[in-house]
């Protein structure tokens, strides 16, 4: 019968079977290729995180109300640094929980901008409902870019972040040097690995997921409390606007833990944070080697970075899509991209916002 | 179990039965060396199975039955129809013609039907353990296997 000739079939076709020993080689050899590739992608994720982190601090300035612009600041010039001269990096915050959850998006976008000259770090938040124009999904808010990256059910975090770098620096006119994605389970791992981080609230939170208070004020926070107060966003006043503040006062804190205890000068110490953050952490190191990224950072003259937010005009129509201040966000980006942010902020210290 | 051990004692029964799956040795190798190295990888994971073996064919066929991901599925697509037998004789005698027909008609089954053929008359498992490796429900793998044998007595007839 036909079971019969199956059966047949298949013990026949056993001989079609090749040796297993290239196969095995092959295999081994596939695996350590792409174990070195995986090892160095989060040990070089960590260190941009760490560079990152420098880029957040005490000071805290948003440029919501700024100043008149520049008149040329709508020239046409590129203004793009030297190569040798001013670094941008690109840093994902990404929701989702899971080994595999079936979508992410991109709340928390940062640009670290640190210039030519090496003066100090500066944090710039970029609002993750900002209107842009995102390749292949039209206008829509900035948060999506990383979504539609990514794909679903499997979300990819390097073509995610493929996408947002090339939506922000169409947006913002500066090259992105280097970048690095942060998931949940990388920002709870980092907290751990340095005990806890202090972070200083100027008014109580309430959190929407897990009903905690968190208390205006300095308090310690471990890990998973400091993944659910970055992700609280409801009970703000200011909604996402002050999650991004939030998140500026967490890696203030998180600054403070790494230099009280010797974190960034102790490389056994640099070491074992590298590899906390693991696989919650990715990393794009293409464009700037990591190697002269990190030899940046004795360069800086100061660690205590400005805090920046890019400047938003109100809610467009009945959207809940945000805006560029049609005066203050170009003078803003200009400012950036002819690297004289020292200056910008000279003219604007009255925006300073202590975050502790 | 180490992953050398499980190398030692399962590639070679592994790569028989990808090559029962794909009816082609290169496909059964590139199958057999993307599965593998995932395993490598994440060794840990496996060894924590109840059966590493078990779950190791379970990750093997996933990967042939779901062409959309994995990247040597493009290679299989790009060949195309399988050859049509050369000599196609309606004389049942020519065994050794038969044999070969059956072959041919199982690379126009889908994937799933052909893998649960090779599990059922190849790795002699019972159904429940089909059922198991396929992820489905028992009943879908009987309703699986005569579907796929009726389609191969189809050809029977035609031919």
């Amino acid at each position: 019968m036909i079971e019969d000739d199956l059966r047949a079939a298949f013990a026949r076709h056993e001989p079609l079977t090749p040796s297993t020993g290239p196969l095995r080689a092959a295999i081994d050899r596939l695996a350590t290729r792409r174990r070195r590739r995986r090892q160095r992608w989060q040990a070089g994720g960590t260190a941009l995180a760490l560079l990152g982190v420098l880029g957040i601090g005490v000071p805290l300035l948003t440029s919501e109300r700024a100043g008149p612009p520049p008149a040329a600041a709508l020239a046409g010039e590129s203004g793009r640094p030297a190569a040798a001269g001013a670094l941008n990096v690109l840093l994902l915050g990404v929701d989702g929980f899971g080994e595999q959850p079936s979508y992410r998006l991109a709340d928390s976008i940062l640009l670290v901008h640190i210039p030519a000259d090496r003066s100090r770090p500066y944090l710039i938040s970029l609002p993750r409902d900002l209107e842009v124009s995102i390749p292949g999904r039209g206008i829509d808010k900035l948060n999506s870019a990383f979504f539609g990256g990514a794909g679903e059910p499997r979300p990819d975090l390097d073509a995610g972040y493929e996408l947002t770098r090339r939506v922000v620096a169409e947006l913002t006119g500066v090259r992105v040097d280097a970048g690095a994605v942060l998931t949940f389970a990388g920002l709870r791992r980092i907290t751990e690995a340095v005990n806890g981080v202090e972070v200083c609230l100027p008014k109580e939170v309430r959190s929407w997921h897990t009903r905690r208070v968190f208390p205006a004020g300095c308090q310690r926070l471990d890990g998973a409390a400091s993944v659910d107060l970055l992700r609280q966003r409801r009970y703000l006043p200011d909604g996402a606007l002050d999650r991004d503040r939030n998140a500026q006062r967490y890696v203030a804190g998180l600054v403070r833990a790494a230099v009280a205890q010797d974190v960034l000068t102790n490389p056994v110490r640099l070491t074992a944070l590298l590899f906390a953050a693991g696989k919650g952490l990715t990393v794009d190191d293409d464009g700037l080697p990591l190697t002269r990224l990190v030899g940046v950072l004795p360069e800086l003259k100061t660690v205590e970075p400005v805090g920046l937010s890019l400047p938003v005009g109100p809610l467009v129509n009945s959207s809940s899509r945000l805006p560029l201040d049609p005066k203050r966000g170009p003078a803003f980006l200009a400012a950036l991209r002819e690297d004289r942010l020292a200056q910008w902020v000279a003219q604007h210290p009255e925006q300073v916002d202590p975050v502790r | 179990m180490t992953y050398e051990e499980f190398v030692d004692a399962r590639l070679a029964p592994l790569l028989r039965y990808a090559v029962m799956l794909t009816g082609d040795p290169h496909q059964a190798q590139d199958l057999v060396q993307e599965t593998m190295v995932r395993v490598q990888l994440n060794w840990r994971r496996v060894a924590r199975a109840d059966s590493p073996e078990r779950y190791v064919r379970r990750m093997l066929t996933n990967q042939y039955v779901d062409w959309r991901r994995g990247s040597w599925v493009r290679r299989v697509l790009l060949r195309g129809e399988p050859d049509e037998t050369v000599a196609v004789s309606t004389d049942h005698t020519q065994s050794a013609v038969d044999r070969d027909q059956i072959w041919s008609w199982l690379s126009r089954l889908p994937r799933r039907q052909r893998a649960v053929l090779v599990l059922r008359y190849y790795e002699d498992l019972p159904d429940a353990e089909i059922a198991d490796v396929l992820g489905c429900a028992v009943g879908t793998v009987r309703s699986s296997i005569s579907r796929a044998l009726a389609t191969l007595r189809a050809e029977y007839v035609e031919a």
